[in-house]
């Protein structure tokens, strides 16, 4: 819906401005996700300290929306879908920032993996799932800088895959572990890793919700189709 | 929707929402009830059938921008217009069931029934005292004692006794604007009324007083029905139960205020209450 402009303009900026950070750190999330799926993939100790170091801004953006927020709904004491699109803000940048540090835990992560067990074919199914909630986060930020709901509902039915995949890799390191003990650091670390990226997943749906209440004024009246079983997932121990 | 569609269905009690206004509306009398009601100032229709209720013991906010009609809806309740040649009013306003726009009335009666404040205080040049006591006279014959009484009570009502009550016999134009509209308030509590009009009561007051005033709205909403119009959106949010948005002469919208400010059926109410009106 295409909202014509507050007779005080400067209302229209504040809440622009705050869309436009919201974007930038979305930016931001989205290549420490890519970055720490490569440092993982190649082991590569300065790209994680990098993102280390990179995950600051993202925090520092998500004061700076706080401030933002706040200091529009003393300034400005918006109704309806004003209040909202900011609450909304406050929302997707708190998300974005928990997004930020689940990729820098990935990435402190890297330091403790060594090559003591072929990952190759446990890693395609970390790289495909990173694929599928990269996507999700992508497709979910686009949905909120247009305030396109259906989009956002495509993305927030779309998590049921991530969790698909996530319960594959999961028995699958349960394998590994149960085959030689010593695979069994690594097989930690890469399921926190998958974890990791399945949460990322999590906090995509969240911001579908927050598009959905931003837009029609009400909580989706559905729970989320939920596919992640790995809490109750056993495998024999004898294959 | 079509704007007939909003103006001619608003009168449908709104589906309750989730909330401290929510309350099933079955329950709720319709103390004042508005329905199909026109006026005109001369030729020109000033109110285009205009259907909405005021519930017993709420608080119905009216809101809109200027020359929409709202302080016009609000003349029409207690019939102030009639003092004007060449303004009429069709339709129904029915308090407690009863059309008091149907010729015959007692307005004098009708009046002390459905009190009202206006945006400017407008205290009488006479002692505090007699700001109160002057309305009760007219209506009953109290011994000096009780009188003394009622006049005590209404300014206390009106959380204005604390700063009075040493100085009842000084002019109540001697107060301050606050002060003022709380003296009137107490003038109109005074007589007892059922219903309570309050036409920008706020507008001249400092925040201060403001937020008195709008205190005392939530004591007063125990005991009378309260329409008041605003044009501090915030204020309506604050003390109303309900609120109805009017422009151009029709009532676009009315729901519980906590959907009205939250999420407004019609694209003009959104437009108004934002800040968004061309």
């Amino acid at each position: 819906m295409v909202l014509t402009e507050h007779t005080h303009k400067a209302f229209d900026a504040d809440l622009q401005e705050l869309s436009r950070m919201i974007a930038e750190m979305g930016g931001l999330a989205e290549r420490q996700i890519g970055d720490a799926i490569d440092a993982l993939n190649r082991h590569d100790a300065v790209l994680s300290q990098s993102i280390i170091a990179e995950d600051s801004k993202i925090d520092l953006l998500q004061r700076e929306i706080e401030e933002k927020a706040i200091l529009t709904i003393a300034r400005r004491q918006p109704m309806a879908i004003d209040l909202r699109d900011i609450v909304g803000a406050l929302r997707v940048s708190n998300d974005l920032e928990r997004i930020g540090d689940l990729a820098k835990n990935i990435a402190k992560r890297v330091m403790v993996l060594d090559g003591e067990l072929n990952l190759q074919k446990v890693m395609r199914g970390v790289e495909h799932m990173t694929e599928l909630v990269l996507t999700q986060i992508k497709d979910v930020l686009d949905a909120y800088s247009r305030r396109d709901v259906t989009k956002a509902l495509q993305v927030w039915r779309g998590d049921e895959e991530v969790d698909a995949v996530n319960n594959s890799l999961f028995r699958e390191l349960l394998t590994y572990m149960m085959e030689d003990p010593r695979n069994i650091s690594v097989c930690i670390h890469l399921l926190f890793c998958a974890k990791n990226i399945e949460r990322m997943g999590d906090h995509a749906t969240n911001i579908a919700e927050t598009i959905y209440y931003m837009v029609e004024g009400r909580p989706l009246p559905d729970e989320r189709p939920k596919g992640d079983n790995t809490s109750t997932t056993r495998v024999p121990f004898r294959l | 929707m079509n704007s007939m569609d909003t103006a001619n269905t608003a009168i449908a009690p709104p589906v309750p929402v989730a909330g401290k206004d929510a309350e099933p509306h079955g329950k709720l009398a319709e103390k004042v009830l508005v329905r199909n009601l026109d006026f005109y100032y001369g030729d020109h229709r000033a109110l285009k059938t205009v259907n909405v209720p005021l519930y017993d013991r709420k608080v119905t906010a009216f809101i809109g921008p200027s020359g929409c009609g709202k302080s016009t809806l609000l003349r029409i309740l207690n019939r102030i217009y009639d003092l004007y040649p060449n303004q009429r009013a069709e339709g129904e306003v029915l308090l407690d069931g009863h059309n008091i726009i149907e010729p015959g009335q007692d307005l004098n009666l009708l009046r002390a029934r459905i009190g009202m404040v206006f945006q400017k205080p407008t205290p009488f040049p006479m002692s505090i005292y007699e700001n109160i006591a002057f309305g009760i006279r007219l209506y009953e014959k109290l011994p000096r004692a009780e009188l003394d009484q009622r006049v005590e009570s209404a300014l206390r009502r009106a959380a204005i006794w604390d700063e009075a009550k040493d100085k009842l016999q000084a002019n109540g134009l001697s107060l301050s604007g606050g002060q003022q509209q709380r003296l009137c308030i107490a003038r109109t509590v005074a007589i007892k009324p059922e219903v309570i009009l309050l036409d920008e009561p706020c507008s001249a007051l400092d925040p201060i007083s403001t937020a008195k005033i709008e205190e005392l709205i939530d004591e007063l909403k125990d005991d009378y029905t309260i329409a008041i119009v605003t044009h501090n959106m915030q204020q309506a949010a604050r003390v109303s139960d309900y609120t109805a948005f009017m422009y151009l002469g029709e009532l676009v919208e009315f729901d519980t205020t906590s959907k009205m400010f939250t999420t407004p059926t019609d694209r003009r109410t959104q437009d108004y209450i934002t800040g968004r009106f061309g």
